[in-house]
């Protein structure tokens, strides 16, 4: 089956939950989901029987159209509205017909990326609503890729919905000069949706590559539209291509994490890493520099470097500089000390920390002190590099990073004795 | 070839009410589910007679002349769907009910009569 036949449901779920609500209003979201639940429910049993139709689209927008109108035909308290919106509705099922075609609806699908984002809803509540109407996840799915409790996951669906009942949207209306205030906060969604697939530590591989696909998906959608087509959005593009050209080398067999010194880097993806690549350089258009950019420019780096040893770490060091400026946080500072270390040894990098004020919640964290024992192991400090080795297991917050963590100190006393002999 | 012919009788416990309030499939599973209704239906598509369909309500006659409804409330278990299925003998035709996604199902039932006609 090809990659568009296997997520065939979850990606005309999204597509359709966006049609329906820019038909009758995003404030009937709960029942636009119902309808789009039981059209897909439909098809599982009426495709099986009869065949696949040849417009599986069409044919799930009629079921799930015909589906929402019925239903609120049922409830009298929505006769007033339906009055208005069957006028609209019913002669023209065939011209939506057309619309659902391919590629057509790409841009309902945007609009709801930006009624996802918009800032009514609670930051908490935007990725979790996305992941429900745009990429089709339900309850149970959400909280197993975000490691939260499907109670969670309830709450702050419930406050999107809430909010978007009492502020109701009118999709139709959202154009460019709407949108373009939400982008920043579309292109961190879409940011924190690619960044929860690469970074976590989940032990199911697909489960994360899902998620950076995802994010990729919504961004392709996003660039595709004017509103889109500027340089910061090519750049999220390019850092996310770039970063999932290596994802799968950054697991190993048991599904448990490699570091970037480990990772076999015939299995990067060469042909995703050139697509990483052209978009990075359609992001260097204006004179905007974001943290996409240099977030790009680092993963390019590490793309292109023929090996571990002959990585560019001082272009690496500059652009961390640049991301601090960009988008200044501690946690920056500490990455940049990793690239020094590489560069210029780690009696450089644990200068550079030393003279950068450390808040409290970096020193809490298991990163700080894995990076401090590492840098402290290097330097030859045996004491301080085990004390800190022992606190960062303490903090590790997953069992699957203690066993990284943990495997990292065995191959790091291999090394140490074979620099010793 | 002499294949018999038998009918295949589905079977669902009847959801008591409030119990149904369990989380629907989600997209993803609803994919899996038609991948694997196609598959099964590839794999026996020889043995696969007649589809048949889901059963909706309907009515029961009985010799005295009086009709009731059916299915009836009481019962625990519904009669939700038949199809018809040609093979060698009982154990092929069970080895199709056995494998079809529809058996997999929490409480569900298939039975498996062989329909001889003189």
């Amino acid at each position: 089956m090809s990659e568009s036949e296997t997520h065939l449901f979850r990606h005309e779920y999204g597509r359709l939950v966006a049609i329906l609500s820019r038909q009758v209003g995003v404030q009937h979201i709960g029942r636009i989901e119902d309808a789009v639940q039981s059209a897909l429910m439909k098809a599982v049993q009426d495709w099986g029987r009869n065949g696949q139709p040849e417009q599986p689209a069409a044919w799930l927008y009629r079921v799930a159209h015909n589906e929402l109108i019925g239903e609120m035909r049922k409830s009298r308290r929505q006769a007033q509205l339906l009055e208005q919106f069957a006028t609209d509705l019913a002669p023209n099922v065939q011209d939506e017909l057309h619309q659902v075609l391919p590629g057509e609806m790409r841009d309902d699908l945007l609009r709801m990326l930006f009624v996802a984002c918009d800032e009514v809803l609670p930051a908490e509540s935007q990725l979790v609503f996305a992941l429900k109407t745009l990429c089709g996840f339900n309850v149970p799915e959400i909280a197993q890729r975000l490691f939260m409790s499907e109670a969670a996951v309830y709450k702050r669906l419930a406050r999107a919905r809430d909010k978007l009942k009492a502020q109701p949207v009118r999709i139709d209306q959202l154009d460019a000069e709407h949108c373009r205030p939400r982008l920043a906060n579309v292109l961190k969604t879409i940011y924190v949706l690619f960044t929860e697939g690469h970074l976590s530590s989940h032990a199911d591989a697909a489960i994360r590559c899902e998620l950076c696909d995802e994010a990729i998906r919504l961004a392709t959608v996003l660039v595709e539209h004017p509103v889109g087509q500027v340089s910061e959005c090519f750049a999220l593009l390019a850092l996310m291509h770039l970063h999932r050209a290596r994802l799968s080398a950054r697991l190993d067999g048991g599904g448990g994490l490699l570091l970037l010194e480990d990772q076999d880097r015939s299995r990067w993806n060469q042909k995703q890493i050139g697509l990483g690549l052209s978009y990075l350089s359609q992001s260097a258009q204006g004179d905007q520099f974001t943290r996409y950019h240099a977030e790009a420019a680092i993963a390019a780096e590490h793309c292109m470097a023929p090996s571990f040893d002959q990585t560019r770490w001082h272009k690496i060091v500059e652009y961390y500089d640049l991301l601090e400026h960009a988008a200044p946080s501690p946690i920056h500072a500490l990455n940049r000390a990793v690239a020094v270390a590489e560069w210029q040894g780690p009696q450089a990098a644990l200068a550079a920390l030393e003279a950068f004020p450390t808040p409290q919640w970096l020193l809490d964290s298991y990163l700080w002190s894995a990076v401090m024992a590492d840098l402290h192991r290097r330097a030859g400090h045996s004491k301080s590099a085990k004390r800190f080795h022992q606190q960062a297991l303490k903090m590790a917050p997953t069992d699957a990073i203690r066993a990284l963590l943990q495997q990292r100190l065995k191959t790091a006393l291999r090394s140490t004795r074979q620099d010793s002999t | 070839m002499s294949n018999k012919t038998y009918l295949c009788i589905q079977r669902s416990q009847r959801q008591a009410s409030g119990e149904s309030k369990c989380e629907p499939p989600s997209p993803a599973q609803m994919e899996q589910m038609y991948a694997r209704f196609n598959a099964w239906q590839e794999k026996f598509k020889h043995n696969i007679v007649d589809m048949g369909g889901k059963l909706g309500p309907g009515a029961v006659v009985t010799g005295d002349g009086t009709t009731m409804d059916g299915p009836f409330a009481e019962s625990k278990e519904v009669v939700g769907g038949f199809m018809i299925v040609s093979a060698e003998n009982l154990e092929a035709a069970l080895q199709v009910a056995r494998e079809s996604p529809g058996v997999a199902m929490p409480g569900c039932s298939v039975e498996v009569r062989e329909i001889s006609t003189p």
